[in-house]
């Protein structure tokens, strides 16, 4: 099968050339084989192009004589109506190649162009740093700030609990006064009592 | 070898002024005061950047392009792209007219000429005032130009810092002239 396929594709592509071929010699003998099915709506296009090229070709030819003659009168307006890109048009009059900057005031403007480019980077950079940093600084204080705050609070809370506790310790028992210099060793003793209490 | 233009002499100096300040325009001045004395001037030459005298570029023009080697202080080199990458042969220039300077410690010079970026233990002294990733010519505590790099913090987060943290990343060392020696000169 493979070989009977490639040998039709193989003869589209040959009728295609053909019809051009034929299209441009206009013999009807080559051109009628490959009428078959779709061919037919390009059978006239094959017909129609021949004559076109030719007239078409007169009549550019006329056109462009033409234009050749406008443009010359009119310097400003471009030879063709298309869209050019922007590298493929050279400007006129402009020195082909590299332009070379050697002399030195060119150098030096340029120099002070840069040194004042980079100057501005520095200092708002350095604008930025300082910046930050006096945020940085306020942030740890405000940090210090909350710190203190929960300390004096907690240290009051300890306090609280301390004269809650010492109150009733020293209502029943006047021997534990002295036990009292050593805080930690307290809410250990306490504990002890609850137990004793519970037995 | 042939003149920079306007956009090459653009880029080698917003390279060369990261490392230097105002005295930079000091490259270019004349030798002496007479109107066709001689100068300083920059010539490319296989993509790469010489600082030479007028004098001697002149003179070697006699000489072809393929045939000619180098001249004057190499700089650097132009890549592909069109940007300028400074070598360690720009170092005498840049050191003459830095603006940030990073004093390594004898203990911090090796490691430095071999490689490596500065750690905070290794500053003995640094600029005041820099900005983060600012270029700095590098100098050993006797004043000695080493190489160059660019700041990793500015000077007052530095001072944060842990002795191990990096300030400046190495861009090039004196190192170089023996590590790239097969490179360094070489154009192909």
């Amino acid at each position: 099968m493979a070989p009977s396929r490639t040998s039709t594709v193989k003869s589209k592509h040959a009728s295609k050339h053909a019809a051009n071929k034929s299209g441009i010699r206009n013999s009807k003998t080559s051109s009628k084989p490959q009428s078959d099915g779709v061919s037919k709506s390009k059978k006239p296009k094959g017909k129609g192009p021949p004559a076109k090229p030719q007239k078409s070709a007169g009549n550019l030819a006329t056109l462009k004589k033409k234009r050749r003659v406008y443009t010359e009168k009119e310097l400003g307006i471009p030879a063709l109506n298309m869209i050019t890109p922007v590298g493929v048009e050279k400007p006129k009059g402009k020195k082909k190649g590299k332009v070379f900057v050697d002399d030195r005031e060119s150098m030096l403007t340029i120099l002070a162009m840069v040194n004042a480019d980079k100057e501005g980077q520095i200092e708002s950079k350095m604008m930025k740093a300082r910046q930050m940093e006096e945020i940085r600084e306020a942030r740890k204080a405000e940090a210090e700030k909350r710190l203190e705050i929960r300390k004096a609070k907690l240290d009051e809370t300890k306090e609280g609990m301390r004269k809650k506790r010492k109150r009733p310790s020293a209502g029943e028992e006047k021997d534990d006064t002295r036990s009292e210099a050593a805080a930690g060793t307290r809410p250990l003793k306490l504990k002890k009592k609850k137990s004793v209490s519970f037995a | 070898m042939r003149p920079l233009t306007e956009t090459e002499t653009q880029a080698l100096f917003a390279k060369l002024a990261n490392y230097t300040g105002n005295s930079l325009k000091n490259l270019i001045a004349p030798l002496d005061d007479s109107p066709n004395g001689d100068r300083y001037v920059f010539r490319i030459q296989n993509s790469r950047c010489y600082y030479v005298r007028l004098s001697l570029a002149n003179l070697a023009t006699s000489i072809s392009r393929d045939k000619l080697l180098s001249l004057g202080t190499c700089l650097g080199k132009f890549t592909k792209t069109g940007k300028f990458r400074l070598h360690i042969t720009a170092l005498p220039i840049l050191a003459e007219h830095a603006r940030y300077k990073v004093w390594v410690k004898a203990n911090g010079e090796m490691p430095f000429l071999y490689g490596g970026h500065i750690v905070k233990a290794h500053v003995g002294r640094w600029s005041e005032d820099c900005a983060e990733h600012q270029g700095v010519v590098v100098y050993s505590m006797n004043d000695t130009p080493l190489g160059f790099g660019v700041t990793a913090r500015s000077t007052q987060e530095a001072r944060r810092l842990d002795p191990t943290g990096i300030t400046c990343f190495r861009q090039a060392d004196c190192g170089e002239y023996l590590r790239d020696e097969d490179s360094l000169f070489a154009t192909n």
